[in-house]
């Protein structure tokens, strides 16, 4: 049985005063009915990107799908006609944005805009609707909701607001739901309350989720799977507590290692030295050479590819041959 | 939106009122020349007997503050003075010309908005593209024109060329006795050139503000959760993008409400038409004071009037403001 959500070879590109580059670079990943994936990477190694392309909500130009394939319930989605795919956005596949402060539009209730998502992609009234879009309130774990519905965004705080997002994005049961570092701005206990509900909601609604973060505390805490992305492709793969306990790629380590642990003396915290290198000045072999620590000759020539050396699947010469 | 809000706003204005009439008054007491002397001119010649007469009847030789006092009393209860040139009640002659000037004015206002606003989202739409760059070019010619000389353009254009639009006046002489929904239609026929006039101007602005406005609301969060949510492009642009961007517009469309009136006052002079900026330019020529002032009482009138009505709609669009006093 194929996976609910499968991406394979994803190739995407971006036009840039610096010419073309490429954003996304045989991506694949897969996602099935219930579980949850975690992908984790710094800044701008495609995790978003990867997010947006699944939506459709690429900008296009400067952004194309070069390649590859995004298959829902074994349904094509590159190349798909732009009505399918706004058929499909909201109703089979949702997204929760990283910013709940600006991603409710200012102008209109929250429970209008519940509403209207429902009734996009659902032959309902206005009035049921709304009446949906305060359960859905309820539901998230919002305080007299019947009240609150008329609020608008400015009058709700930012962990209310992302409750507000999940339940727009939850409001059509869809078998998707893509939640791109939902909990980056909001405070640590919010974070676990988002988290709480998240998990519940993948109870109830049996919705497949793909995580997209930089802390390696959700992944624990969320992700069945874990993807980890650097400079647009995946460079390991594996079940959480793998990646988690034995990492395999020096970038994976060099990400649980900045992981500051409690009880530990530690006088500073670690990092991984150095930036992700800009995508048009990746060259050719490693995305990582320059930052790793282990790098060899055969890295700057030769660009390693995702594979299984015994344990799990990892795109790294070192790991392959043994030298780590 | 709470009933104090207005009350305050509302009070507000009429103490604007109150300080436009005091320096209207002042202005043009301060303006070179005796009163007297001009209307006495205006009976052909005088003694300084004659003079003194006039300046007892019209209270010309009372102190300022005096008379300012009275000018106060008489605005308050709707008595504008009487002009000098036409010896008729000031609130007269207004009350016949205010109706077109403000025909006008609001035509030329709606149009220049809807048709600037539409052209924008257009061009914001797409902002390397043709329409963008339409824009873009109108709107700095529309904004470097002046009046007056875009209207003798188009007088050239519709007398001579393509004969088509009414180049002067509101009505057609033999039309007087049609019945309404005729009289109607050709007003709404003699109005073409004249708003269009007016508009421009303003529709450039709006043009070039709604386009910016719109760029930068579209690259919003909030318009990417709308998309996410499988909104359709109209409906991301037309209802959650530009219930945003119109509010920006909104203001400048109450601050440009002023200087609409004073646009007005030139296009009418052109095209001819019966409104009050004709009656302000032949007064200004004639040194007709009362009718001078009492077409600034209006004109500031309209102006207050538009602003509250903006502050209001304002407060209606943004729910973010509501509330707050």
């Amino acid at each position: 049985m194929s996976a609910l959500l499968q991406i394979e070879n994803l190739q995407v590109t971006f036009n840039t005063r610096h010419g073309q580059v490429t954003a996304l670079d045989s991506v694949s990943l897969s996602v099935n009915a219930g579980e949850t994936l975690g992908v984790v990477g710094e800044s701008g190694c495609g995790k978003s990107i990867t997010a947006l392309s699944v939506m459709g909500l690429i900008p296009m130009p400067p952004g194309r799908i070069a390649g590859g394939s995004i298959k829902l319930n074994g349904e094509e989605l590159v190349g798909a006609s732009d009505a399918r795919l706004r058929g499909l956005r909201g109703s089979e596949v949702a997204m929760i944005f990283q910013e709940p402060m600006t991603s409710l539009n200012p102008v209109f209730s929250i429970g209008d805009q519940i509403a209207e998502a429902i009734m996009l992609h659902q032959n309902v009234s206005y009035d049921q609707a709304f009446k949906d879009a305060v359960a859905l309130l309820d539901r998230v774990g919002i305080p007299s909701p019947d009240r609150r519905a008329r609020d608008y965004p400015h009058q709700l705080s930012g962990g209310m607001r992302q409750r507000v997002m999940i339940a727009m994005a939850v409001s059509c049961r869809p078998k998707v739901l893509i939640a791109d570092e939902p909990t980056t701005a909001l405070d640590v206990t919010v974070q676990a309350q988002i988290f709480d509900l998240l998990n519940e909601i993948q109870r109830d609604f049996g919705a497949a989720i793909m995580l997209i973060t930089h802390d390696m505390g959700a992944i624990s805490e969320m992700a069945d799977r874990v993807a980890v992305m650097y400079a647009g492709r995946v460079i390991e793969e594996a079940s959480a507590d793998q990646v988690l306990d034995t990492p395999q790629h020096p970038y994976a380590r060099g990400l649980i290692d900045c992981i500051p642990a409690l009880g530990k003396q530690e006088t500073e915290l670690r990092e991984i030295p150095g930036v992700v290198p800009p995508l048009h000045m990746l060259g050719q072999g490693c995305a990582f050479k320059a930052r790793c620590a282990h790098a060899r000759p055969r890295c700057g020539t030769e660009k390693p590819l995702l594979r299984s050396h015994g344990a799990h699947p990892v795109a790294c010469h070192g790991a392959e041959e043994g030298w780590l | 939106m709470s009933n104090s809000y207005i009350l305050k706003r509302v009070a507000y204005g009429l103490i604007l009122m109150l300080c436009v009439v005091v320096l209207n008054f002042l202005l043009i007491r301060l303006a070179p020349g005796d009163p007297a002397v001009v209307i006495a001119g205006e009976m052909g010649g005088a003694t300084e007997e004659m003079l003194e007469q006039i300046r007892e009847e019209y209270g010309l030789n009372k102190p300022i503050l005096t008379q300012l006092a009275i000018y106060i009393g008489n605005v308050a209860t709707g008595d504008l003075g009487e002009s000098f040139f036409f010896n008729k009640p000031v609130a007269e002659l207004i009350s016949q010309r205010i109706g077109p000037t403000i025909l006008l004015v609001i035509v030329a206002q709606i149009l220049s908005i809807f048709l600037g606003v539409f052209l924008g989202v257009l061009a914001a739409r797409k902002p390397n593209g043709v329409m963008s760059a339409f824009v873009s070019v109108f709107a700095t010619i529309g904004y470097a024109v002046p009046v007056f000389w875009t209207g003798i353009m188009l007088i050239i254009l519709f007398a001579s060329v393509l004969p088509i639009f009414p180049v002067e006046g509101m009505q057609s002489v033999r039309l007087r006795d049609a019945p309404w929904y005729v009289q109607t239609i050709d007003v709404a026929h003699h109005l073409v050139l004249p708003a269009f006039t007016l508009a421009v101007i303003y529709l450039a602005q709006y043009a070039r503000l709604s386009r910016a406005s719109m760029l930068e609301v579209l690259g919003s969060d909030y318009i990417r959760t709308a998309r996410a949510k499988g909104a359709s492009e109209r409906t991301v642009l037309f209802h959650h993008a530009l219930r945003n961007a119109a509010l920006p517009i909104l203001t400048v469309a109450g601050l440009q409400f002023g200087n609409l009136i004073s646009g007005a006052l030139l296009v009418e002079t052109v095209f001819n038409w019966p409104g009050m900026g004709r009656l302000a330019f032949d007064s200004i020529l004639r040194r007709d004071y009362p009718t001078i002032m009492g077409v600034l009482f209006f004109a500031s009138a309209m102006v207050v009037v538009a602003n509250l009505l903006t502050d209001l709609s304002y407060r209606l669009a943004d729910p973010r403001l509501r509330g707050r006093t």
